[in-house]
């Protein structure tokens, strides 16, 4: 090897070359292995600040207050609708029993339904929907969103028998349970979804102002008496 | 006209070296961090050495694609290509030092060599960047910067051989200096040497990536199957082997460049289908208080009113994504509109009818009974949640491990 121009000895260029090659390639590859082994110590470490995902789950909305749960679930569970095989419904007299609580405050609870919900009439002693309760029931039940229960609250009259009432008052809920399984046909848990209450005269009647509801005879008469003669429906969004 | 003393393509090729470790080690050390299984920012930008950032749309699908890495299914996230690209740098940039400094002094053996390699990063890149385009769509700007890397040592290697001319003689009369000679066993010294740089350092990373297998089944299950009352989409070809649900999101960027890569890779035509739609905008979400992909709820209902065709309107709906994605920001009309110009006005009335609004919710209600997060895109195989990690660099090797009929 000799110096040449500009004093350089030949053998410096492939030198520097080859070093330089071997320098950045053992750079790379101490590089990627510090890089891989770091990552796998991470992999070993639960992620401190791993951000949380919401879990999707049925609708909770700010009517959900503690009491309103708690007699939601109460009617739940004693009216067999959370339970295999239970019993379908409530009496009148169940109610009283299990939801501890006066007509005033039971009624007060459905109070943030009022635009979620709809009262669907019926004639004087007559069970039978007509097609404006069945067009009103059809779009609530299409309105389910996030719920996970549908209740139906049946009421029969403010005069009458107690007997008599809470037969037709349990007549009403029926009518208004077949309808819903015609429209979830394809659904064999609806029986899992709807809560039915069937109240006599004794318990939690409406006053006139439940008139200005959503109702299925928007352009008839609404008083306390047509008030009463009902069924209450509305999907809850709430969970237990 | 370049002389035989100019050094300029030296100086060229080394800055394409040295702009190409930057952009492949970026990129390498990106694809390396991922192997924690965890979210991280990545390098995406056209300046070498720009810091990492979360939006990064277009390198998160190149990294997520097939073509990002070999042996997908031998190793959780393969072998990033990256990496070939930092060991033939490495060596392109000692041969480029060699060449600048050694000046006319260079065999022209070693010249013709450089020009004869320097062809090979441009080559691969010219491929990658026509499978960007093509089967991807988008071109990721580190990908960008490492092709223009390329160009360089190329555009540096065919200069060479513009200063293999005859020196002009000199003014003295004496002979013209001339190149030494150099035995033809030295470019195939040299080629064993590029084919070793190449290599090793995908040999370092094979030999110590982590074992992801203890990782795979801890994602979750689904509660419940699906059934008729949840009127999932179903769809299955003659080739399907295992069943799947999936949970998409029409509006979803990464919905579509996972199903996309599903398609692809031939995945999707394996999987008996439950196609979940799960759109994230609050007017049909409940779970949500404010749309993140507005246009989704309606978007999801033309999907379940293509019936048969469901998984076409889909597909559409991936490949306009970003026009109804505006469309969508702006109002639902706008949606609609270009659902109607699409699909026609039969279609409008169907994502009209209650019942079909009744479908979707039916979905969201799966969704929430099986409790599964508020995410998309979710794979569920069979009963078992695929982690996300798992559906995007760690798919193929996810699926050789829970699913491997899938892959044959």
């Amino acid at each position: 090897m000799t110096a040449e121009q500009g004093g350089v000895p030949r053998f410096v260029a492939p030198l520097v070359g080859g070093a330089t090659v071997l320098i950045v390639l053992a750079v790379t590859c101490l590089a990627v292995l510090v890089s891989v082994r770091n990552a796998s110590e991470r992999l070993l470490r639960p992620e401190a600040e791993r951000p949380q995902v919401a879990v999707a789950e049925h609708a909770e909305v700010a009517y959900c207050t503690p009491r309103f749960k708690e007699v939601l679930e109460r009617v739940l569970h004693s009216c067999g609708l959370t339970e295999q095989g239970g019993r379908r419904g409530c009496r009148p007299a169940d109610v009283k029993t299990f939801a501890s609580i006066s007509d005033d405050d039971f009624n007060a609870l459905f109070t943030p339904l009022k635009e979620r919900g709809a009262v669907l009439m019926f004639d004087v002693g007559k069970e039978e929907l007509d097609e404006g309760a069945r067009k009103l029931l059809r779009d609530r039940w299409m309105e389910r969103r996030g719920a996970r229960y549908f209740f139906v609250v049946a009421r029969a009259s403010k005069t009458g028998t107690q007997a008599k009432n809470r037969a037709l008052s349990h007549r009403r809920a029926n009518s208004v349970m077949y309808f819903v399984k015609e429209l979830a046909k394809s659904d064999p848990d609806v029986d899992k979804k709807v809560g039915l209450l069937w109240l006599g005269n004794e318990f939690a009647q409406l006053s006139k102002e439940y008139c200005n509801w959503p109702n299925s005879r928007p352009d008839k008469k609404c008083d306390e008496d047509a008030i009463n003669r009902t069924a209450f429906v509305s999907w809850i969004d709430c969970r237990l | 006209m370049l002389g035989p003393n100019s050094r300029l393509p030296a100086a060229i090729a080394l800055l394409g070296t040295i702009l190409g470790l930057i952009f492949a080690a970026n990129s390498t050390l990106d694809y390396a961090a991922h192997l924690d299984r965890r979210l991280h920012d990545v390098h995406c930008s056209y300046i070498p050495g720009a810091p990492a950032k979360a939006e990064a749309e277009s390198c998160r699908a190149a990294m997520y694609s097939p073509y990002s890495a070999v042996l997908k299914d031998s190793y959780w996230g393969g072998i990033p290509v990256t990496l070939f690209a930092l060991g033939s740098f490495a060596f392109f940039g000692g041969f480029c030092l060699y060449l600048l400094i050694a000046g006319q002094r260079a065999p022209a053996v070693a010249v013709g060599f450089f020009a004869a390699v320097s062809l090979t990063p441009s080559m691969v890149s010219l491929y990658m960047a026509i499978i960007s385009v093509v089967k991807l769509g988008v071109i990721c700007e580190i990908c960008v910067g490492i092709y223009v890397s390329s160009a360089l040592v190329s555009l540096g290697g065919i200069l060479g051989l513009f200063t293999l001319r005859p020196f002009p003689p000199a003014p003295d009369g004496s002979a013209a200096p001339r190149r030494p000679a150099m035995s033809f066993l030295f470019p195939i010294a040299w080629l064993a040497a590029l084919g070793f740089t190449t290599l090793l350092p995908s040999v370092v990373y094979a030999s110590s990536v982590p074992d992801h297998r203890p990782y795979l089944k801890k994602c979750g299950e689904l509660k419940r199957a699906d059934a008729d009352k949840d009127q999932l989409i179903k769809a299955a070809s003659p080739r399907a082997v295992r069943s799947a649900t999936l949970f998409e999101d029409p509006l979803c960027v990464t919905c579509r460049s996972l199903h996309d890569r599903m398609v692809d890779e031939g995945i999707l035509d394996r999987l008996s289908l439950r196609l979940v739609l799960f759109p994230l905008d609050s007017d049909c979400n409940w779970m949500l208080d404010r749309p993140m992909h507005p246009g989704a709820c309606t978007l999801s209902k033309a999907v379940l009113c293509g019936r048969e065709r469901a998984l076409q309107v889909l597909q559409w709906a991936y490949d306009e994504q970003e026009y109804l994605t505006r469309a969508g920001k702006r109002n639902d009309a706008t949606v609609r509109a270009v659902i109607q110009e699409r699909w026609g006005s039969d279609m409008i009335s169907c994502i009209d009818a209650p019942e079909t609004k009744a479908r979707l919710n039916s979905h969201l209600h799966y969704a929430s009974d099986n409790n599964v997060p508020v995410s998309t895109p979710q794979v569920f195989l069979t009963k078992q949640r695929l982690c996300d990690e798992d559906t995007d660099i760690g798919l193929r090797y996810t699926l050789d491990q829970l699913a491997p009929e899938v892959l044959r």
